[in-house]
């Protein structure tokens, strides 16, 4: 071996586990719904353009996830919705690798359109972190051993809600950040990844929160920001201490975006604010009020901001200046986030018909709108050049 | 040669029995392993390398782990499950068949948890599935929810074959076994249609006759965590000071409604920030273990005998039926359940409903042979819970 063959070898080793292709939690490697990956797909149907599909045993909100070439996704079903599913597919071929199968150990009441698939899992190198509605977390690695499990509601009895829970965790190198926001006991939790043990676990007000923690790095410390109805928290993820707080910056169902010092948060439509080392500026950059969000979650792209609405609304605004550069209305109402790369920004709506729009253009510019049907909530993945895209029957691998 | 013989033969036992032996002995201490966990993920380190163990097992230890969960906790049962999945799967993956004799014989078998029989069930028809038509009949009056309600549906189903004659006493006969409303429902109406009665507060257990006090004051909507004189309450004696300085006094009252539905809005008027409680005699034959289970779409806490038996402070998000459950058990004659009904501040036209449904019943959500105490022609009498001579319509079919 030579020298520089070694120096090649040691840097691909010490390189972080995951490609940039990968799609490993809820809105991608960054947490804002945007990839890097070229050539994704435009056009496709129920008999064109989708790479291989698979059916799925029961519902689900969150998304599909995507690490080392495995397709993670989570179901539930069954009359009560207490059947709680982690499977695992092969990326490029669509084969089941493995499916395993839970038993609901917390409450599974829900909002009719959500059910106990709610949460988007994580995964990185070692496997899939799968959190449900009903408290029930566990880790399986790629090959589907199941590493470690925890019940929070046995850990935490009173931890439920009659509206369901569909925050995500997200996964801060070696520990697992845990939302947990009900009508119970509320904490945000790290656990440790190697055995689901607590690290920290800070106390977060009782309530009904679907946002996603954020994840960004603050000088030397790494922050976990926590949006809830008392305001956006930023804590240290070593030690779960609580850093600021800006109680303007409320959350409740969609996550804002992150885009070096900006954060865009859907308040009054999306607001963006200056993220400083201490905190949020006191007043946003701007308001664009015109762009309501309803359950997903704002995408920041090409320098515009997407926003698809409850009511099939999507309104793109400069994300410069807040400008609204148009809103029209497109083919159903949403639910999933929308996600971008590309060039490209993808509004999947409730029926599964999805808006392609062209990001680079000020006008709107559809490039195609494609239908595969389907009860469609859950926000699709992009990953080696595919979107992936789950509904309440079945995954699609779409592109080439 | 004699000696020699049996001295062979017991060397060839002894070798053949000493590493199957061994090996049930490693399979028993990693499922004890997997039994052991505990809260907060206490355990989970030896417990991961006991999964992969169980599971290395192969075939053999599907049955055992399945028969492991009997006297698993909740957390426990979820390490057990998965690993009889894992097992499951990789024989069907090698191509192996599962064996479809044991587990009929253990689906089949009371004894075990209705979790594991279900899950043996299921693993029963991914090999022989003619096992369905087989084995649902026996499964109509089963613990296991799932497997008393496949077997209902099925019996339905035949019952809706258009081929076939049937009458009024066949949904009447199968009616009783029905558990999930969907299904009592259907039942119920169907009796109707064929002039029958079929009274679905009878079937469910509610209680249609209480004594109602209030409303009393809860200012920040802070009812739940307020204690109240009738808090606990073992008769519906006394006056307190309710709401505004008035005085308020337990008062009988009745309902007609199919699912035993009390309207607090009627019955004491709207209020904000307010709390009332009802309390209802029970009349058990003898001591009998029980469920109190609530519907209501605000803050509830239950007493049974002046013991709180379940508590929830959460506010319109839903009202999913039975969502609350307490446990306890009845003590020969009257017992009284006590349930505290909050209502908060909310100002949204769907966060106006201040009402409850209560119902004892068995932990497979069957009637019990109670009585409740009830004012009927203006005599205090001891009729059966769930009486409701004049059930109002149902408005779903007033509507049409």
């Amino acid at each position: 071996m030579t020298r520089s063959s070694l120096a090649v070898f040691l840097t691909l080793a010490l390189a972080p586990a995951l490609p940039a292709a990968d799609w490993p939690q809820f809105r991608g490697p960054n947490g804002n719904g945007v990839s890097d990956e070229k050539g994704l797909p435009v056009e496709w149907g129920k008999d064109k353009g989708v790479k291989w599909k698979a059916e799925l045993p029961g519902r689900g909100v969150s998304s599909p996830v995507v690490a080392g070439g495995r397709v993670y996704v989570t179901c539930s079903n069954g009359k009560r919705d207490d059947r709680l599913h982690v499977l695992c597919f092969d990326a490029a071929t669509g084969k089941q690798l493995w499916h395993r199968q839970l038993q609901a150990t917390g409450n599974t009441a829900a909002h009719p359109k959500s059910c106990m698939a709610a949460n988007t899992p994580a995964a990185d190198g070692e496997g899939v972190y799968a959190l449900f509605a009903t408290g029930d977390l566990a880790a399986f690695d790629a090959d589907g051993t199941l590493r470690w499990y925890r019940s929070l509601v046995g850990d935490y009895p009173t931890v439920t809600n009659v509206v369901g829970m569909a925050s995500s965790p997200v996964l801060v190198r070696d520990r697992l950040v845990v939302p947990m926001e009900n009508a119970g006991e509320s904490f945000l939790a790290a656990v440790d990844t190697k055995y689901g043990k607590n690290l920290w676990k800070a106390e977060r007000p009782q309530g009904t929160n679907w946002t996603t923690p954020l994840v960004r790095q603050a000088g030397a410390v790494t922050e976990v920001l926590f949006a809830g109805p008392g305001g956006l928290t930023a804590y240290d993820a070593a030690t779960g201490t609580s850093r600021w707080t800006a109680k303007s910056a409320v959350g409740s169902v969609p996550s804002g975006a992150i885009d070096g010092d900006t954060i865009y948060l859907p308040v009054a439509g999306v607001s963006r604010f200056k993220l400083g080392p201490d905190g949020l500026g006191e007043k946003p950059a701007w308001e664009a009020k015109e762009a309501q969000t309803g359950y997903p979650s704002p995408v920041v792209y090409a320098g515009k901001v997407f926003a698809c609405g409850s009511q099939g609304f999507v309104t793109c605004a400069d994300a410069k200046t807040g400008k609204v550069l148009y809103k029209e209305r497109v083919k159903g109402a949403f639910s999933a986030s929308p996600v971008a790369g590309d060039g490209k920004v993808y509004c999947l709506n409730e029926t599964g018909s999805c808006t392609v729009l062209d990001a680079t253009a000020d006008d709107f510019t559809p490039l195609a709108t494609n239908d595969l049907g389907g009860d469609t909530l859950g926000t699709p993945a992009i990953a080696n050049g595919l979107v992936f895209i789950r509904n309440d029957k079945m995954l699609y691998a779409v592109g080439k | 040669m004699h000696v020699r013989f049996w001295v062979a033969v017991g060397l060839g036992a002894a070798l053949a029995a000493a590493p199957a032996t061994s090996a049930d002995d490693d399979l028993a201490k990693a499922l004890a392993t997997l039994k052991a966990v505990g809260k907060e993920g206490k355990g989970n380190e030896d417990a991961g390398p006991a999964w992969k163990a169980v599971v290395g097992k192969g075939g053999a230890a599907l049955m055992p782990t399945l028969g492991a969960v009997d006297d698993a906790h909740p957390t426990a049962a979820n390490w057990l499950r998965t690993a009889a999945g894992a097992v499951a799967e990789a024989e069907r993956t090698a191509g192996r068949a599962l064996p479809a004799k044991t587990l009929e014989a253990f689906a089949t078998d009371t004894r075990h948890a209705p979790s594991a029989r279900r899950l043996a069930y299921e693993l029963l028809l991914t090999q022989d599935p003619a096992a369905k038509a087989r084995l649902l009949p026996g499964f109509i009056n089963d613990k296991s929810p799932d497997l008393r309600r496949d077997a209902v549906a099925a019996r339905m189903a035949e019952l809706d074959d258009i081929s076939k004659p049937v009458t009024r006493a066949d949904y009447e006969k199968l009616l009783p076994f029905a558990r999930d409303k969907d299904q009592v429902e259907f039942l119920a109406k169907a009796i109707d249609k064929l002039g029958g009665r079929a009274s679905t507060t009878e079937h469910f257990g509610f209680v249609t006759a209480a004594h109602l006090v209030g409303p009393f004051d809860a200012p920040e909507s802070k009812g739940y965590t307020t204690a109240y004189p009738p808090d606990a309450a073992t008769a519906p004696d006394g006056a307190f000071k309710g709401k505004d300085g008035a005085e308020v006094k337990w008062a009988p009252a009745a309902t007609a409604d199919r699912y035993g539905t009390f309207d607090l809005n009627k019955l004491l008027g709207k209020h904000k920030n307010a709390v009332a409680y009802a309390l209802a005699v029970v009349v058990a034959p003898a001591e009998t273990p029980c469920e109190v289970r609530v519907t209501s779409p605000t803050s509830v806490k239950t007493y049974l005998n002046g013991k709180e038996i379940f508590g929830r402070d959460e506010y319109h998000h839903g009202d999913p039926f039975d969502a609350h459950t307490g446990r306890g058990t009845l003590k020969k004659g009257e017992n009284v359940v006590v349930v505290k009904v909050c209502q908060n501040d909310q100002p949204q036209p769907w966060a106006q409903r201040w009402q409850f449904q209560v119902r004892v019943c068995d932990d497979t959500g069957g009637a019990l042979p109670l009585e409740q105490k009830a004012v009927v022609d203006g005599q205090p009498k001891t009729v059966k819970l769930g009486y409701n001579p004049t059930p109002a319509a149902d408005p779903k079919e007033e509507k049409k």
